[in-house]
């Protein structure tokens, strides 16, 4: 069945070319210039996934707007705020009422498409049974990689694809220093070094929410971060 | 890591400190108060402007006193015109007096003792005539004698007083019937009948004398007891006083002293005034006289010194004294009462203000010293002048130039001829003392008006002043040494010039806030306005390529345009979010929260990583700290920030350093943390070390050509940006060069304590 996405922007240029691209890619592509437009089709059948804009022409929040209606309908659709905004708190705003990621437009496509993909992929995982081969464990964490889910102390983190991927390439190897440009390959993101600071940021937060404790990821100064928990089990480590 | 690094300079230029550029010549500063001041010293011109006018008021005065003076003599003389029977003497009808032989009764002032000493006699010297050889009236033998007279009136009485130097003095035998056949004085005088009286003066010893008057009819002389007076010898000769009544004196007089030398002897010679013998050849004496006096003395009460005097300079009669002729002028001090004199403002106008007014002023001295007039002659060109007729007055300064005297002579006329004069003398010590009372008070009000008109100005000029300069620095505080706008103005509610100074400078202050913040502001909305369209042809490009790829990967013709455009984009999009870098980073701080840290692991992290990083670069790490790699040093701050900073300078430094050696210094005060981060190379340019952490401000563009390095394009955000963490932690970044070997430190001061 071929998924279908529906890009919200108000570029047509834009839109045309990420619907062009995805189209190529074999996905269903439903493109939207205004919210008015979008959410008459969205109330009419859900896509499987939501490309949005912030600034919908002369709504400056337009996209934000949509995201919290879509996810007043539906708690799993994936949404992917792409903006040409950067700042931190629009990104902070952007997650919080529930977006999967918050990309920039100087992302290429590849990434684009490979965030796509990575998230069907972790909607498709959470509907299979538990499939032990993904996961990874190095002591109070667990990455299943298939699920994109981390869990710390058998409670689930939920992160977005873009800090599941730090997290993954920094538990992977823990005590080796990863610098920020490593973690940007890793998380196929390509930003400035503050970008990568207030992701670790957030992810810490994240950690913390569960576990006021949490101290693993450290901050290696003029180099980068390690996750410094030891693993003291390691199980199926294929 | 850091792509954008602000650069250092390329020039070499002489190095100067910030210090040194500031360090102008001093100059003399003429501020606003000064010239005030030397604006309101023309007030100045007001008391000197007063003073002038007492002056001139002074001057009419004394022409008033001058005309009254001359009123007064007039007066008098008014008084004594046609009064032949003053004047009825016969010396006043002489065309001519000779002295010695014209005698002159001086006014004895107390009495006189018949002693025959002149100790008692006042200015005897001044006042005596010497008679000698010219007035010898016959001699048979060489003169052997000489005498002084003086002639004086007392009460009702004339005195005469005569010192006889002789060789050989001859007294009247004991027994001896003649009283000429020894030294003898000759006395002759008219009475009031006209009517010739002669004596003789011949003593039988020193002692009482003993008077005769001798009759021509008569050969038997009386004794005249009513002539009295003293014989004493002297080692000289003799003395003589003696006293005639005056009520049955006339106006001619006599008298001659006869020698004789051997005892019992005849007379060998003579020396008198006139001929006592002889009537018609008689001299002429005048005295004061009581009647002219009793009418001088109803003027004394006009507090001048009043003289009369004949036509021959003889002063007739006079009253009152120099010392106390102030004139009408004379001004008495008011007594003051107790109280005033014990009030504040007493004490203080005479210990401080008097003391000080008479710097400038003269007090008319009463103690003035004036040369005396010879009542036998009063001299003066205006008693000469008076005596032609005309009346006249002249102004003069006393003898020891104290005192200025005005004098006002008038004639006496009897006749239509002058008979005599009328002097009339003061002092201005009068006019002096209203003067200086006058210019007193006038120095009294111009100090009180000098001195709240000086406190007003000053009060204003420092007013004015330090409005200007709070405006100056308020100015001064509103813009930052890099030109940043950091406070606002507040603009004066005052309605004047200032005031309007005030609201122009915060207007302007805050359009250039305005106008600085939509220029810090612009990188980052430009980079966010281009960001929509780069997004275009970026996925354009990128949608080309992969159908590129798709359709044939043969053709290579059009991949590696694709290619280049694609690097141009790429390029081009890191310069946009580089600009944004800045804001963001603002943004970022702004929703920061400070955490304790160790600086310390921070710098020695930083300087493992950056050996890594920069792997053919030298890093030495300096530090006052002991224990430096163990000690925690806790600061209170954003370690990821600081890090940031640290990587920007870092990297700034590596990219100038000649010798690849970079010198990091850790210095802990008590107060703040100093890091210094120093490389070798090329200096900074003078005129950037201020705006080198500036937005915008790079230097590097040369270099980078120089080395044909393919390199990012620098904005020169990377120090702005290193400036904005230091504020954040309330830090202070600078940048200076340094000698021995070139180069530059950047040093970083961190508080501790925020």
């Amino acid at each position: 069945m071929t998924k279908r996405i529906a890009i919200v922007e108000d570029e047509a240029a834009i839109r045309e070319n990420y619907a062009d691209v995805l189209r190529s890619q074999g996905y269903q592509v439903q493109t939207y210039a205004n919210r008015s437009t979008a959410t008459q089709a969205f109330n009419l059948r859900l896509p499987n996934l939501v490309i949005l804009d912030i600034g919908l022409n002369e709504e400056y929040d337009g996209g934000f707007l949509l995201c919290q209606q879509l996810r007043a309908k539906s708690a799993t659709l994936p949404i992917i705020f792409l903006t040409a905004r950067d700042n931190d708190f629009d990104t902070v705003s952007g997650l919080r009422i529930g977006a999967d990621d918050y990309l920039t437009k100087d992302i290429s496509l590849p990434h684009l498409t490979a965030r796509i993909s990575a998230l069907f992929r972790r909607q498709e995982a959470l509907k299979q049974p538990i499939n032990d081969e993904h996961i990874t464990h190095s002591g109070a964490l667990t990455v299943d990689s298939q699920r994109m889910s981390v869990t710390w102390q058998n409670k689930s983190i939920d992160l977005t694809i873009t800090e599941f991927w730090l997290v993954h390439a920094l538990a992977k190897h823990p005590g080796h220093v990863k610098n920020r440009t490593q973690l940007m390959s890793d998380s196929k993101i390509f930003v400035d070094d503050s970008t990568i600071t207030s992701h670790i940021k957030r992810i810490r937060k994240k950690f913390m929410l569960n576990d006021n404790d949490f101290d693993c990821i450290e901050t290696v100064y003029g180099m980068g971060y390690r996750w410094i928990c030891a693993p003291k089990t390691t199980s199926n480590d294929a | 890591m850091a792509w954008v690094i602000a650069g250092y300079a390329l020039q070499k230029q002489q190095v100067m400190t910030p210090k040194m550029v500031s360090d102008k010549r001093f100059k003399l500063r003429f501020g606003l108060r000064s010239k005030l001041f030397l604006l309101s010293s023309f007030l100045f011109i007001i008391p000197w402007f007063g003073y002038q006018y007492v002056w001139e008021m002074e001057k009419y005065l004394r022409f008033g006193q001058e005309q009254t003076l001359v009123g007064t003599a007039r007066a008098l003389a008014t008084a004594l015109h046609e009064r032949e029977n003053l004047f009825n003497n016969q010396a006043s009808y002489l065309p001519n007096v000779e002295h010695g032989k014209d005698l002159y009764g001086y006014k004895l002032m107390q009495p006189v003792q018949l002693d025959g000493l002149h100790s008692d006699w006042p200015d005897f010297n001044q006042r005596t005539h010497f008679y000698h050889h010219q007035q010898q009236l016959f001699a048979t033998e060489p003169l052997s004698l000489n005498f002084k007279a003086s002639v004086g009136k007392y009460d009702n009485y004339l005195y005469l007083f005569f010192q006889v130097v002789d060789n050989q003095v001859i007294f009247r035998g004991k027994n001896n019937r003649s009283i000429t056949n020894n030294d003898y004085l000759a006395l002759s005088f008219s009475d009031s009948n006209n009517q010739l009286n002669r004596f003789i003066i011949s003593n039988k010893k020193s002692g009482w004398i003993s008077a005769f008057s001798i009759a021509d009819d008569k050969n038997i002389p009386e004794p005249a007891p009513h002539i009295q007076g003293n014989w004493l010898l002297t080692p000289q000769g003799y003395n003589v006083e003696l006293r005639v009544p005056l009520n049955n004196l006339g106006d001619n007089i006599a008298f001659a002293f006869f020698d004789v030398d051997k005892a019992d002897g005849e007379a060998i010679s003579a020396i008198g005034s006139a001929d006592p013998a002889n009537a018609e050849s008689l001299g002429t004496i005048v005295v004061p006289s009581p009647e002219i006096e009793r009418i001088v003395k109803g003027m004394h009460y006009t507090n001048s010194s009043i003289w009369v005097v004949d036509q021959h300079h003889r002063m007739l009669a006079s009253a009152g004294s120099l010392k106390s002729a102030n004139g009408v002028w004379n001004v008495k001090e008011k007594k003051l009462n107790e109280d005033e004199r014990n009030s504040l403002w007493y004490q203080f106008k005479q210990q401080v203000l008097l003391p000080l007014y008479y710097q400038v002023l003269t007090k008319p001295s009463t103690d003035f010293i004036d040369q005396l007039y010879d009542e036998q002659y009063l001299k003066g060109s205006h008693i000469a002048k008076a005596l032609t007729g005309k009346a006249t007055s002249q102004w003069r300064l006393t003898t020891d130039k104290k005192a200025l005297i005005l004098s006002a002579a008038h004639p006496i006329f009897i006749n239509n001829q002058v008979h005599g004069a009328v002097i009339v003398e003061e002092t201005t010590n009068g006019i002096r003392t209203i003067r200086n009372q006058a210019l007193e008070k006038l120095f009294t009000v111009i100090l009180a008006i000098m001195s709240l008109g000086a406190l007003a100005f000053s009060l204003f000029a420092s007013r004015i002043s330090s409005r200007i300069r709070q405006l100056s620095n308020q100015a001064e505080l509103a813009i930052d040494k890099q030109g940043r706008i950091i406070g606002q103005m507040k603009a004066s509610n005052s309605n004047d010039e200032i005031g309007d100074l005030s609201r122009s400078f915060t207007t302007a202050v805050n359009r250039l806030s305005e106008y600085n913040y939509y220029l810090e502001n612009m990188s980052s909305r430009l980079s966010h306005e281009l960001r929509t369209p780069i997004a275009v042809v970026k996925t354009s490009l990128e949608n080309l390529s992969l159908q590129t790829e798709q359709q044939t990967k043969t053709d290579k013709n059009i991949s590696p345009y694709i290619e280049r455009a694609q690097t141009g984009i790429n390029t081009l999009n890191l310069i946009l979010t580089n600009m944004s870098e800045a804001t963001r980073l603002e943004q970022m701080l702004s929703t920061t929260e400070k955490i304790d840290f160790d600086f310390n692991q921070l710098i020695n992290g930083c300087i493992l990583g950056y050996q890594q990083i920069y792997p053919k670069i030298q890093f030495t790490f300096q530090s006052n700290l002991e224990n430096s790699k163990t000690k925690p040093f806790i600061l209170h701050g954003s370690p990821e920030h600081i890090v940031q900073l640290i990587d920007k300078v870092i990297s700034n430094s590596v990219e100038f350093s000649a010798d690849n050696i970079i010198t990091i210094e850790l210095q802990e005060n008590s107060h703040s943390a100093e890091l210094f981060i120093s490389n070798n190379g090329i200096l900074l340019p003078e005129q950037l070390s201020d705006s080198l952490f500036d937005s915008m401000v790079s230097l590097r563009h040369k270099k980078s050509q120089e080395d044909g390095k393919k390199s990012v394009p620098h904005l020169g955000l990377g120090l702005y940006i290193s400036r904005l963490i230091c504020q954040f932690h309330q830090g202070k970044i600078s940048a200076y060069n340094h000698q021995n070997p070139n180069g530059v430190t950047v040093h970083i001061s961190l508080p501790t304590n925020v």
